[in-house]
């Protein structure tokens, strides 16, 4: 959890706009012990303190954090320092170890190597190989339905209103590195008054990708805390529920995706925006993919893919090339830049495409006919050149959600679908309805601060495969639906 | 082989009604519908709409040798449910409905059918939309060797992607309207849909799902000053419903742009207009089952119900005049009155661009008669709103 408090927090936040002596008073309370209390009985395990950012105020932030550090031990919480900007990165770790802290998060650390080191980074360019136990990653968004504004949902090209989600970066991160990802995201300001619902989407939102979110609360609700008030208490229990649901679930986040589209590229640079975005797109189509990074794609099986989408600009490696044909041959289908080649014979679509179509062997080529500008177009066109034929998931009533999560476990016996409906309560809407192809034995429903209850299904009435008739609606934040085969 | 316009002209009165002037207009044509009571799709459908196409004097004199277009509705989004029920069992046509038609029609001698729908915001084939839902399209693309689904909603194949059809009598709120060159392409148009109240226009039976007719890459939310959008991009909200834009200047402008910018104005001109243009020859609808209280699920206000009854006709005007009277309104009823109490009756406007009578009294009813198979949708339906949903009031 992120615990902003003390001086150099306050220095901080003073250069900012929105400062106010109340915003100052409230960083203040939150740099006394006392202030911990609400977290007891919390799945909070870990807090992220501010700890350097080359201001005159660091030693004092560093001076005036013991009472709190101890009092955090002694709840056996850990406490990372979080150092930022201009800092001494030697003499903030040299400060940590002295005080007793569990590490120190370093943004892009290059240092000599130290177990107390945590190195973050932006989205663009963390650090990937770093060997510490967690990766923590900024520069992420706050979830929900974008507000224009006047804090209406802003609509996107095709009129559905335009959703930020971190999702697909997380499963970008969870399929380069092992360890936990930590999305660092605080809440908007600027007059956007946050509901114990925002906050609980904030937590879905990582973890239905395999993510962990760092708990930032806005000023108004730590001011709430800090003075004990009912409303601010109310708010954080229901954080409070919605981490231990998912910590009770952890093993979920080892499943991976099911998805039927592998997009290979090598993230970086313009293709990191353009691949990532396609990945973004995707998922709030509904468009379950797998992510495979170029440098391990050749170790990376195909199996269970029907399609492969590579658009970046430069050509794939011979050897890398040949196994993708081979995929194409045994009848999966590959999207991609005009730069491909010229293989197979042209296939006639219904629909006006940006690809040109070719037929080869088993399967098919869709090669862009010019440089590939719209990620939008491209999971749109990738949709419907595999066809909504082999959908894997629908959900009916699902609000403005998208970006279902379908994951299975390794051996393919346990399998979850996770859902978060980001309009925030707004969507209202009717009863939900899941329809999955994939046949299961068992299925229970899981939402938030409920046990598990079964849930009603039969085979769809006007399509193969089953519905699950879920008594949850739109407004609903989140549901899981846990399968056994 | 007879054209549309042959057709029409052969079909009865309506052919000549249409090349007149408003003022020397004749009464309005007529012609019978047929009522069946039926409860469930499948088997009893098809009979009970095969004993109606004979009580109508058989399909094969409107289709044999013919293109037949089938207008159906798949209205709203590809997801929306009346809670887990099926779209086909509550908002839209029922795929197996479409199949049996499709069946009927074939087996009268269609030449070649066309299943058409101008599926919402939606950039590809109306196969992937239906896919998408859930609907099973082979049970309408294996119900004839002839059968081809159209996304009406996007350029045509071919190098005529639009057409333009003048309304006649000059139209109520345009003068023309740019249309999928597929509806160009056909002799017979059928508009087939569920029993339902609207929201905006008060009643949605053949005539209202007509509005889909319309391509939203023309007349939809967002399309180019110029030209037509490639692809849809929003619903009809901004030129049908509220009127605050023209379509492209590649198509006709609105005859009065000062006229109201209200939707209870204006989707019953709109709609009127273009079964003016296009005229139905078959209108069938279902009431099998169905929902009251709008046209889409809403929350308190709609409510799933098995009214058991289905009906045919060949004018558009007199069977929704008899649909109404089989949901418990008054066919003659005008803005004020239930069904129409924030908007025009879309019966009356059509009447005065000749399409067909709504008068009852001027219609033969052949089967079920109407006094056996009335479902008062206002009896059994949930809390009315106080003002409809969407559309800005006023002028």
């Amino acid at each position: 959890m992120r615990w902003p408090s003390g001086p150099l927090e306050i220095a901080r936040r003073q250069k900012n706009e929105g400062f106010t002596p109340e915003v100052g008073k409230t960083l203040e309370r939150w740099h006394e012990p006392a202030t911990l209390d609400f977290l007891t009985d919390t799945p909070t395990s870990c807090l992220v303190v501010s700890w350097a950012a080359g201001l005159p105020e660091d030693s004092q932030q560093q001076k005036t954090m013991a009472p709190l550090v101890d009092a955090a031990r002694k709840r056996k919480l850990e406490l990372v320092g979080w150092v930022e900007g201009s800092a001494d990165h030697n003499a903030a770790i040299a400060a940590a170890k002295s005080a007793g802290l569990s590490a120190v998060a370093i943004r892009n650390y290059k240092g000599k190597p130290d177990p107390m080191v945590v190195p973050w980074g932006e989205r663009a360019s963390p650090p990937w190989d770093s060997p510490a136990p967690v990766l923590p990653i900024t520069g992420n968004v706050w979830p929900g339905v974008q507000a224009g504004a006047n804090l209406n949902p802003d609509a996107g090209p095709t009129a559905l209103p335009w959703l930020d989600s971190n999702g697909w970066y997380i499963q970008l991160a969870r399929a380069r590195v092992r360890a936990p990802v930590w999305i660092v995201a605080d809440p908007p300001g600027k007059g956007r008054v946050l509901r114990a619902q925002d906050y609980s989407m904030a937590v879905c939102d990582s973890e239905v990708a395999g993510g962990r979110w760092v708990v930032s609360l806005d000023d108004g609700l730590r001011a709430g805390l800090a003075e004990g008030s009912a409303p601010a208490r109310e708010t954080w229990q229901t954080i409070a529920n919605t981490l231990s649901f998912f910590q009770k679930h952890r093993k979920w986040s080892s499943f991976r995706s099911v998805g039927l589209v592998g997009v290979i590229s090598d993230f970086a640079g313009e293709d990191y925006d353009f691949s990532g975005e396609i990945l973004n797109l995707m998922a709030r189509r509904d468009l379950l993919y797998r992510v495979i990074w170029k440098s391990q794609a050749m170790a990376a099986p195909f199996t269970g893919l029907n399609a492969l989408v590579y658009a970046d600009a430069a050509p794939l490696a011979p050897v890398l090339r040949q196994k993708i044909m081979g995929f194409v041959e045994q009848g999966g289908l590959l999207v991609t830049g005009p730069k491909w080649g010229s293989e197979g014979k042209p296939v006639t679509l219904g629909f006006n495409t940006q690809f040109e179509v070719r037929a080869y062997g088993k399967g098919r080529l869709a090669v862009a006919k010019e440089a590939l500008s719209d990620p939008w177009q491209v999971s749109v066109d990738t949709q419907f050149l595999l066809s909504h034929r082999n959908d894997l998931l629908k959900i009916y009533n699902s609000g403005s959600s998208g970006c279902t999560s379908f994951t299975a476990s390794p051996d393919g016996k346990n399998a979850v679908l996770q859902g978060v409906s980001y309009s925030s309560g707004r969507g209202g809407g009717g009863l939900r309805t899941v329809w999955i192809r994939p046949k299961y034995r068992s299925a229970r429903l899981w939402l938030i601060g409920a046990d598990a209850a079964p849930v009603e299904s039969e085979a769809s009435e006007e399509y193969f495969g089953t519905e699950y008739y879920l008594p949850v609606t739109a407004a609903q934040p989140y549901f899981a639906l846990e399968f056994e085969a | 082989m007879v054209n549309r316009r042959e057709f029409i002209a052969g079909a009865g009165a309506a052919g000549l009604q249409l090349l007149q002037p408003a003022r020397m207009r004749a009464a309005a044509p007529t012609a019978p519908v047929a009522i069946a009571r039926c409860k469930t799709y499948g088997a009893e459908f098809l009979a009970a709409a095969e004993k109606m196409f004979d009580q109508l004097g058989g399909m094969g004199r409107l289709v044999k040798g013919k293109t037949v277009t089938i207008k159906i509705n798949l209205t709203g989004t590809e997801t929306t449910r009346l809670d887990h029920l099926p779209a086909g069992r509550t908002i839209w046509s029922h795929p197996r409905t479409v199949g049996a038609v499709i069946h009927l029609l074939d087996k009268a001698g269609a030449r070649r059918i066309q299943v058409v729908e101008g599926a919402w915001v939606w950039p590809a084939s109306l196969e992937e939309f239906m896919l998408k839902a859930g609907w099973d399209p082979d049970l309408v693309l294996n119900a004839s060797p002839h059968v081809e689904l159209v996304n009406t909603n996007l350029p045509y194949k071919g190098s005529k992607p639009y057409t333009r059809f003048p309304v006649p009598n000059g139209g109520h709120l345009f003068p023309a309207y740019d249309l999928s060159t597929a509806y160009a392409e056909s002799d017979v148009l059928v508009s087939m849909n569920k029993i339902k109240e609207h929201g905006t226009a008060g009643i949605t039976l053949s005539i209202k799902n007509c509005f889909g007719i319309s391509p939203t890459t023309i007349y939809g939310n967002k399309v180019p000053v110029d030209e037509p959008a490639p692809v849809p991009r929003g619903g009809r909200q901004e030129i049908g419903h509220n009127g605050s834009r023209q379509p492209p200047k590649s198509s006709p402008a609105e005859k009065d742009p000062k006229s109201p910018r209200q939707a209870g104005y204006r989707i019953p001109r709109f709609i009127t207009d273009l079964v003016a243009a296009v005229p139905v020859h078959l209108a069938i609808l279902d009431g099998i089952e169905t929902i009251t209280g709008a046209e889409l699920p809403r929350q308190g206000m709609t409510k799933f119900v098995s009214p058991g009854v289905v009906m045919a006709g060949t004018n558009c005007v007199t069977t929704d005049a008899a649909a109404m009277a089989v949901m418990g309104f008054d066919p003659m009823a005008d803005r004020g009155t239930a069904p129409f109490e924030t908007c025009d009756s879309t019966l009356r406007l059509a009447e005065e661009l000749g399409v067909g009578t709504r008068d009852l009294r001027q219609v033969e009813v052949i089967g079920v008669p109407i006094k056996e198979v009335v479902f008062n949708f206002r009896e059994h339906g949930g809390p009315r709103p106080s003002r409809p949903p969407g559309g800005r009031r006023g002028v």
